[in-house]
């Protein structure tokens, strides 16, 4: 029965499907079409589900819609209203326009993450074509564990960083000459965004006067010849939409120099811009209270205002929203009219900064974790070396008696003979041994498990363990088996080793063994397998018992 | 063409243990201490004359002391008068070789004259080859401006390894890495593991003789070449070095065993208490299931 509680939003009467009358809903999440006379529904999708629309060209007879699945499955719907199955079908194709890219995306998401992740991982590829695609375990299986993994990366990669603001964007729009005496300013949408943040005054006129009194247009042709923008803002008092803006970056910038910096080591009061004057700053400097500001210098120090304002503006809209928002906060409210209350303040933190910048914790006489001492009773076992304690041939004092005798009595009389040190025979017998093939180079010759097998063989052994590993790591994390949950999954877990060790295993082992490789390479892993199957075995008679 | 630059320096190191050599003698009189010797000694002269530039020294290790056969106190190289006590051969000999072998054969007949009859039945060599360092540190201080000199050791290993000396002999075998001196191995009797891991981690070769009457050919063939020239040719491959640790209660070697996390003591079975620390230790035992009561139907 169709939920009645669904909102429909377009329904069609006689669209056919499969040869068969009947209607199509486009409700708020899915598609439904269902017979005529009958009340449920025999086609649904959601539009999550659904990857494309197509229609049929406009020149044939018959007017369709077909909607193709992500599973690659399609469905046809032939609208046969004699007079309006044109309209109809357009009717259904825009709303299906507007509906399916906003379900599209949820589902894309994961897929496109699953890709992602199969791309950048060769290894994890050749697993997942090694295990789902010969159908050893399923795919969802397989994405089980990792779709863990799948959605930690997709919040770090929505943590993006906002873009910050170029402090010379203005500059940056460099207007062209226009041919004849007029001035072409280039501005794209990120320009656009950065006058907005760093300006909020701009923004302000931006939202009265657009669209209602001016075209986006004109608002930035004013914008631009407006004295606002350029070097010498002097307020000639004409009727300029943007004298205002003057106005409160003015008062914006006063409130600004009057807050201060947090810093408390900071004093910039105390900076003046004195430069050394003949006699070397012995001689009174005289008063600039007297002389008039002349006009070069209001002008100077207005472009020197203009700056600091913009550089000011450019910073605080590069904080985040956030913080700039807490910041002004805290400022506003300990350095406000209330002069005591920003006194208690400052020392407080100025001290801090001071025992910081004073203090090293590594230097400080700390008194660490209590340690237990190391109390050994017999510690020349470590003197003795790995020789087992065999007894060494027992020599009696008589015997060492003889054998120093021996000695000494033969090396009293010694003279080297140097002529005669040996017999050729024992020099050609010690030659065969030490030549290739002799006694002493008989392991020369064994050559390394790494040269006789050859390296695509290598590779694939490889690739059966990381298979085989997965598997198993997923059938002994099953143990101890306490829920319910987990006996399916050891169960499911041992015919998948089965189904791994016939498809994979096997075939392996005989293409080996039609290669004459006479090394057992595949030892370790049937004996991997083995012992998981007898702890299988031994749990499931050790259940068996328990039950009966 | 060998350059001024460049000095090689040998040195052997000689397994004099009386008690092995008295028995070796009784059971081969074919192979005895003299022939040993003059092996070394043919050995020695080779190096020698391989390069001018060569140099040489052999020490004997007895189980009393390690004492250098050459170059001997008397010996000065450039002493040109000589003593008229020590005679050239009289063969026509390179003078340098016949007085160097005569200075080795009266060392050694002095050596074996005043070895006493003691307990102790183990060779000093783990002593006799930290001096062998030694010797080959002092004589790299002494090299002129511009001199490279490449060291070697070559250990002339009789009597079976002494367990007690296993932390001087690693120690010895690691100071030599550090150096950059190779340790050779030629093994007359039994192998030793203690050689076999010297030469395993300094870069030396290790060899057992099947036959000691031909010691001087295997000398000459495997151990005379320096490590440059060893590896154009080919030679005795290098053997499986057992690295397995001893437990410390049977001194067995193992493979899995238990250790300590105090003290890095190794046992090859569990004990709840570390017989070298004293500490105690327990082993979870695996958590049991409440049995489940079985409810008896009434009857």
């Amino acid at each position: 029965m169709a939920a009645l509680s669904e909102e429909v939003l377009l329904v069609v009467k006689r669209v056919r499907q499969r040869k068969q009358d009947g209607t199509l809903y486009l409700m708020a999440e899915r598609i439904a079409w269902g017979p005529e006379g009958k009340d449920r529904f025999t086609v649904s999708h959601l539009y999550a589900d659904i990857r494309c629309q197509k229609i049929s060209p406009d020149g044939k007879a018959k007017i369709q819609l077909q909607l193709v699945l992500h599973t690659g499955e399609s469905t046809t719907f032939h609208f046969a209203n004699d007079s309006s199955a044109l309209k109809d079908r357009e009717a259904t194709k825009e709303l299906l326009q507007q509906l399916l890219p906003k379900f599209k995306k949820k589902a894309n998401k994961e897929l496109e993450e699953k890709n992602r992740m199969l791309q950048e991982d060769p290894v994890l590829f050749q697993l997942y074509k090694d295990l789902v695609v010969s159908q050893v375990i399923s795919a969802e299986e397989f994405w089980a564990n990792r779709l863990s993994m799948l959605s930690v990366e997709g919040s770090v990669g929505n943590n993006k960083q906002d873009v910050g603001i170029s402090a010379a964007f203005l500059a940056d729009i460099r207007p062209q000459t226009d041919g004849c005496n007029g001035l072409r300013y280039n501005l794209t949408a990120d320009i656009i965004e950065s006058i907005f943040r760093t300006y909020p005054a701009v923004k302000q006129k931006y939202a009265e006067n657009v669209p209602h009194n001016l075209t986006e247009k004109e608002f930035w042709t004013r914008f631009f010849q407006s004295h606002y923008f350029h070097r010498d803002r002097i307020n000639t008092g004409m009727q300029d939409i943007f004298s205002e803006c003057a106005k409160q970056d003015e008062k914006g910038l006063k409130s600004m120099v009057v807050q201060g910096v947090k810093n408390p080591m900071v004093d910039l009061l105390s900076l003046e811009d004195k430069s050394l004057d003949e006699g070397y700053g012995s001689k009174v400097a005289p008063s600039t209270s007297n002389s008039k500001p002349t006009v070069k210098e209001n002008s100077n120090s207005a472009i020197i205002k203009r700056f600091n304002h913009h550089s000011s503006m450019v910073l605080a809209a590069g904080l985040k929203k956030g913080d700039g928002a807490n910041d002004q906060a805290s400022e506003t409210s300990s350095t406000d009219g209330n002069s005591r209350d920003s006194d208690f303040f400052q020392p407080p933190i100025k001290k801090v900064k001071l025992q910081e910048a004073i203090e090293y914790e590594d230097l400080q006489s700390g008194s660490g974790p209590r340690m237990v001492a190391l109390n050994l009773k017999k510690s020349d076992r470590y003197a003795h070396g790995p020789v087992p304690l065999q007894s060494h041939q027992y020599s009696t004092t008589q015997d060492i008696i003889t054998a120093v005798n021996c000695i000494q009595h033969e090396m009293a009389g010694y003279k080297p003979c140097l002529t005669q040190v040996m017999s050729s025979n024992a020099v050609s017998s010690a030659i065969a041994a030490l030549s290739p093939g002799g006694v002493l180079m008989q392991t020369s010759t064994q050559q390394t498990m790494n040269q006789l097998v050859p390296s695509d063989v290598q590779g694939e052994l490889k690739q059966l363990y990381t298979a085989a590993g997965e598997l198993l790591r997923h059938f002994w994390t099953c143990f101890p088996v306490n829920t319910p949950f987990l006996e399916e999954k050891v169960v499911k877990m041992r015919s998948n080793l089965e189904r791994f060790q016939m498809a994979k295993l096997r075939p392996f082992q005989e293409k080996i063994q039609r290669q004459y490789l006479s090394t057992n390479i595949t030892g370790h892993l049937e004996d991997m397998l083995q012992a998981a199957y007898n702890k299988f075995h031994a749990w499931q008679t050790r259940r068996m018992m328990r039950k009966t | 063409m060998a350059s001024e630059d460049e000095v090689s320096l040998l040195v052997i190191v000689l397994d004099v243990n009386p008690i092995w050599w008295g028995q070796q003698t009784q059971r081969q009189p074919e192979f005895t201490l003299s022939k040993c010797l003059d092996a070394v000694m043919v050995m020695g002269n080779s190096h020698l004359i391989m390069t001018r530039t060569n140099k040489l020294a052999i020490i004997a290790s007895t189980c009393q002391e390690s004492h250098f056969l050459f170059p001997s106190k008397h010996w000065s190289a450039g002493d040109g008068t000589g003593d008229d006590s020590v005679s050239a051969g009289g063969d026509g000999k390179y003078e340098l070789l016949s007085v160097a072998n005569d200075f080795m054969a009266e060392e050694i007949r002095a050596l074996v004259a005043r070895m006493e009859v003691k307990d102790q039945a183990d060779t000093l060599l783990a002593g006799a080859l930290a001096k062998a360092l030694c010797y080959i540190h002092r004589l790299s201080k002494q090299l002129a401006a511009g001199q490279d000199m490449t060291s070697r050791i070559l250990v002339i290993k009789a009597a079976e390894d002494c367990a007690l000396q296993y932390m001087n002999f690693m120690n010895v075998i690691f100071a030599a890495q550090k150096q950059g001196v190779l340790i050779d191995a030629c093994v007359l009797d039994s192998d030793s593991g203690l050689l076999q891991q010297a030469c395993d981690i300094t870069g030396g070769l290790y060899l057992k003789i099947p036959q000691r009457v031909a010691l001087t050919q295997y000398l000459l063939w495997v151990f005379l070449p320096d490590s440059e020239e060893r590896a154009q040719l080919v030679l005795p491959p290098s053997v499986h070095v057992d690295y397995r640790a001893a437990c410390f209660c049977h001194r067995n070697l193992i493979e899995i065993g238990y250790v300590c996390s105090v003290c890095l003591s190794i046992f090859c079975n569990f004990s709840p208490i570390c017989t070298t620390c004293e500490t105690a230790f327990k082993i979870p035992l695996p958590l049991l299931k409440a049995k489940k009561k079985k409810v008896k139907p009434v009857t």
